[in-house]
């Protein structure tokens, strides 16, 4: 048997900047796509909207990044916490999780980490929004930026090698992150996690001890309940 | 030699003696620097004055180096100003040029413009110093416009509709998008960095210093390395892997400069030049500075000519110098990212009766 409990997993502040994120990174994507091949591609009908259409959404994104960073970091405080894979991460988590995405959910088990306020990613999740949002989004903005103001900052142009080597930069990490969003938004449909993105809860089920799973485990194999934080996470939710 | 004596010669020797005396006359000539126009020799006794800046007003000095650079030098001073009072200088006045007698076609056309009702010819074009435009780069060209056009007051007026206003105006002559023309040519030009400097300001590479490159050999052989008078794709690849401190940078200019200045709406469409294999981009010449101050014009072979400067650190325009590679590259990277939604997603579909179970059992 199992009853459903509510976790506050997003909150408002997260949820505003993850959407504006996304709009504006595919706004970004699309007049990106019709700048570099204007003459297959009018999405935004002419030339110069779609550079306006580009040059906007990544100043708003820039700025929302730079939002994200300050909330995590400063307010919430969590940053490192919820970002950096640690030991046992490495060691077991991220091939947990890999089997797990390549075995274990096509058997129909359940996966073997659930998200709780203070980690709310699992170590598969962790490394690539690591990749993500400290490494490719900072330079994909830092290279925006550089674009954006050629002449005025034309000594820090050549200093990171030329503006073609920045437009190339730019353009493969503007791929990356076209990659990226295909596997993120295809993960997301694989558990429950569109609905805490828009409204902010989610629905975990607690399973009794009945309900574990079966003793002759799959090698690597560890179920949800194993997780000391999950287990806190519960009991704090039932206190409350 | 008497006539007498003329009388006594035979038939060939007559002939001898004329190709003796035209020689003579070509050989004299170009000493003088005209190529054709005998009226020329006047220019002399006029330059004897007009040339030094001390003899004359500062207004009326005419430098004699740059002049004979001229296309009018080869008419003679008097073609312009045909009534010279014979107590020059002391009398009157030297009657001013009409540049109508010989222009007439573009006259008209200037008169249709937006210029005409504020200067004439000598606004823009001092007659002693007018060059062919293909023998200025597109930078002097500008500056001709800034004598009256403020940089700084046009980078902000361009600003209020045109990106990188500033970057524009310095890599476009005005005239490409101020003048109507049905075909434009790539104008490139060797720059180098202001002081040697790494970060320096390109600037058009001047005589002196590309020869103190090139050594002994002619300047164009820096780019025309096979010295056939035509640069190919290649040679324009090699220039710029192997010259480090020089680069190329190409400028869009009319093919044929009309004088009828507008402002013409065509050009606020940015694919007028920002689209990739564009006809506009088609036909190129390098143009190397000579030792009189003239420039060279080589041919370069027909084709996407921007795609070769890839190597220029400093020049880059956006649509029409993509790399072909890097497409490549990125679409892989992009097909990476589909491994996932494309191959999860398919094993998925097939295992969903698995999932169901569990739920059901649940």
């Amino acid at each position: 048997m199992s009853e459903k409990t509510r976790i506050y997993l997003q909150p408002w502040p997260i949820r505003i900047w993850h959407w504006i994120n996304a709009s504006g990174i595919i706004i970004l994507i699309l007049s990106g796509a019709q700048i570099r091949f204007p003459e297959t591609l009018s999405i935004f009908t002419s030339y110069k909207s779609a550079i306006e259409v580009h040059n906007t959404a990544g100043i708003i994104v820039s700025i929302s990044f730079s939002f994200w960073f300050f909330y995590y970091k400063m307010v919430k405080n969590t940053l490192d916490k919820l970002y950096i894979p640690d030991e046992e991460d490495i060691k077991h988590g991220l091939v947990r999780q890999l089997l797990y995405y390549c075995f274990w959910y096509f058997l129909g088990r359940p996966s073997p980490y659930h998200a709780t306020p203070d980690h709310k990613f699992n170590p598969m999740q962790k490394s690539a929004y690591l990749a993500v949002m400290f490494v490719l989004m900072p330079l994909v903005g830092l290279t925006g930026i550089l674009l954006l103001n050629v002449t005025p900052l034309r000594v820090l142009v050549l200093m990171w090698g030329g503006i073609k080597f920045i437009v190339a930069l730019h353009f493969l990490l503007a791929c990356s992150l076209l990659a990226f969003l295909c596997t993120h938004v295809y993960l997301a449909t694989l558990g429950d996690y569109i609905k805490p993105m828009l409204i902010g809860w989610e629905e975990v089920e607690e399973h009794e001890e009945a309900e574990v799973p079966p003793e002759v485990a799959i090698p690597g194999y560890r179920p949800v309940r194993h997780y000391p934080e999950y287990e806190q996470a519960l009991l704090e939710q039932r206190h409350s | 030699m008497k006539p007498a004596d003329l009388q006594k010669m035979s038939l060939l020797a007559k002939l001898a003696f004329c190709a003796w005396a035209l020689a003579g006359l070509i050989a004299q000539a170009s000493a003088w620097g005209f190529s054709y126009g005998d009226q020329t020799g006047n220019n002399q006794a006029c330059l004897s004055c007009h040339g030094k800046t001390g003899d004359v007003p500062k207004g009326s000095f005419i430098d004699p180096q740059r002049f004979t650079q001229t296309a009018h030098a080869n008419l003679g001073c008097e073609a312009c100003h045909a009534t010279v009072p014979a107590n020059h200088p002391d009398g009157a006045k030297v009657p001013k040029a009409d540049c109508r007698e010989c222009h007439s076609g573009i006259s008209e056309e200037y008169a249709k413009g937006l210029h005409a009702a504020k200067t004439a010819c000598n606004g823009c074009h001092n007659p002693h110093l007018v060059q062919n435009p293909k023998d200025v780069s597109g930078q002097e060209i500008n500056m001709i416009c800034s004598n009256c056009h403020n940089s700084l007051e046009m980078t902000a007026k361009h600003g209020e509709w045109l990106p990188q206003s500033e970057l524009h105006l310095r890599m476009l002559p005005c005239i490409t998008c101020h003048t109507g023309a049905k075909d434009y040519y790539i104008s490139m030009y060797i720059v180098k960095s202001k002081g040697d400097s790494r970060f320096g300001k390109q600037e058009v590479a001047e005589y002196a210093d590309l020869k103190a490159i090139a050594g002994s050999r002619p300047i164009v052989s820096l780019i025309d390395t096979n010295r056939d008078n035509y640069v190919s794709l290649e040679e324009l690849r090699v220039f710029n892997r192997t010259q480090k401190a020089l680069h190329l940078y190409g400028m869009m200019t009319p093919s044929t400069v009309s004088h009828k200045f507008e402002i013409l709406d065509s050009r606020r469409n940015c694919s007028f030049c920002h689209t990739s294999g564009s006809g506009l981009m088609q036909t190129s010449f390098i143009a190397v500075p000579e030792a009189d101050g003239t420039f060279l014009r080589v041919p370069v072979e027909k084709g996407a000519v921007l795609d070769a400067l890839y190597a220029a650190p400093d020049f880059y325009m956006m649509g029409s110098t993509k790399n072909a590679k890097l497409n490549q590259i990125g679409l892989a990277i992009i097909c990476c990212g589909l491994i996932m939604p494309v191959g999860h997603g398919f094993v998925r579909f097939l295992t969903r009766k698995n999932r169901k179970q569990k739920e059901h059992q649940s």
